[in-house]
């Protein structure tokens, strides 16, 4: 218990440092990161889906989930805790030297490379997500050259594709599509 | 603690515990609600520094909401109002988050529920993607930026490297191409 706490508190401080970018990169983080906590696919697209209608920070609804699956509540404080530990240390810092940190040219050629690695990062949690979310109930992916259409069911990677075409390109609400998502499964699975 | 002082103490909790309640999708969409409070209703400091400040929560690492919560309730509190609006700013965010992590093991997973989840599910991981796309859109304006972003993508999703570790290597790779890029223009 105390052991799995401990390795919660770590690797969440280890993302809370390294978070640059806001919630997505550091969820991409914690998906990546996440194969220690054994949390699977199908378990991060329920948080990510959750997170539309739990109010507050990604990153803090995110440790607080990956933390009480893996050790309950203690755990979920544990991630919690870590997650947040970096900015109150980082911030004391910079309030201290915070003239100086302004005119920072290292930090600011630093994130030259942070920005677009966080992009990189948010797709890939993105296909890691999907690789185990569009697949025919009990399939492994192992068998997806050999038998694809017994590995891949068409209908989630139409749901996938339309739901991602709707969101980028016009906007539609992000809860919204979720909810038609979640009617057009159920119906799928009735007929 | 003198009268004042706990005044201040509660107005930030009051502030960060608002914000970090009512507002949905991360915390960006907080800080304008943070900052009517901050500067108008209690004002805490004035406009142009909760600006600043509200900058530097963005480009620092960590929880962005978290970060500016801890800006505001230093300077306005100490160390002890760092604490308390960092407080604020999670509680809410921690405590709905386990119960609705509680309530979801008890949905049951059968008949068209599960076919629910499975939809659901799917759409959940294209909303990830379209989260890619639209920092893309910001943040891939060299050909540089572009091959920061393929060369991430690839070494998490292929090569398995810790993403953390990506993040120190990217910026490591901009500090440099920065360096090289400022000398090419002095030579010119």
């Amino acid at each position: 218990m105390i052991v799995k706490c401990a390795e919660l508190l770590y690797s969440f401080f280890k993302i809370g440092l390294m978070g640059f970018g806001g919630g997505y990169s550091m969820l991409s983080m914690i998906i990546t990161e996440s194969e220690k906590f054994s949390i699977t696919a199908q378990q991060f697209a329920d948080l990510n889906a959750l997170d539309m209608i739990v109010p507050g920070p990604i990153a803090i609804n995110a440790a607080t989930y990956v933390g009480y699956l893996y050790a309950g509540f203690w755990g979920a404080l544990a991630a919690t805790v870590g997650v947040s530990l970096p900015s109150i240390i980082i911030i004391t810092l910079v309030m201290r030297f915070i003239e100086k940190y302004k005119e920072n040219k290292f930090m600011n050629s630093f994130l030259s490379g942070v920005k677009p690695a966080a992009v990189g990062l948010i797709a890939a949690a993105s296909l890691t997500i999907a690789s185990g979310v569009l697949l025919q109930p009990g399939a492994q992916l192992a068998t997806l050259f050999s038998d694809f259409f017994g590995t891949v069911s068409v209908f989630l990677v139409a749901v996938f594709a339309v739901t991602a075409v709707c969101n980028i390109k016009f906007n539609i609400n992000p809860i919204l599509l979720t909810l038609l998502a979640g009617a057009a499964g159920a119906i799928w699975y009735m007929l | 603690m003198n009268k004042n002082k706990f005044k201040i103490l509660w107005a930030l909790f009051v502030i960060f515990f608002k914000a970090g309640t009512f507002t949905f999708a991360g915390g960006l969409a907080m800080l304008p609600v943070i900052e009517k409070d901050v500067v108008e209703k209690y004002k805490l400091m004035p406009k142009e520094d909760f600006m600043e400040y509200a900058t530097l929560a963005q480009t620092l690492p960590g929880v962005i909401a978290l970060n500016c919560a801890c800006f505001v309730g230093r300077r306005a509190g100490g160390f002890l109002g760092m604490l308390v609006a960092g407080f604020g700013a999670t509680f809410s965010a921690f405590a709905l988050m386990i119960a609705a992590t509680v309530l979801l093991q008890f949905v049951p997973q059968e008949g068209p529920v599960a076919g629910a989840f499975m939809g659901i599910r799917a759409a959940s991981a294209a909303l990830v993607l379209s989260a890619a796309f639209s920092l893309g859109r910001h943040n891939l304006k060299s050909r540089f930026a572009v091959v920061v972003m393929l060369a991430a993508f690839a070494l998490v999703l292929f090569a398995k490297v810790s993403a953390p570790l990506v993040v120190l290597a990217a910026g490591a790779a901009g500090y440099v191409y920065q360096r090289i890029k400022s000398k090419g223009e002095v030579a010119k």
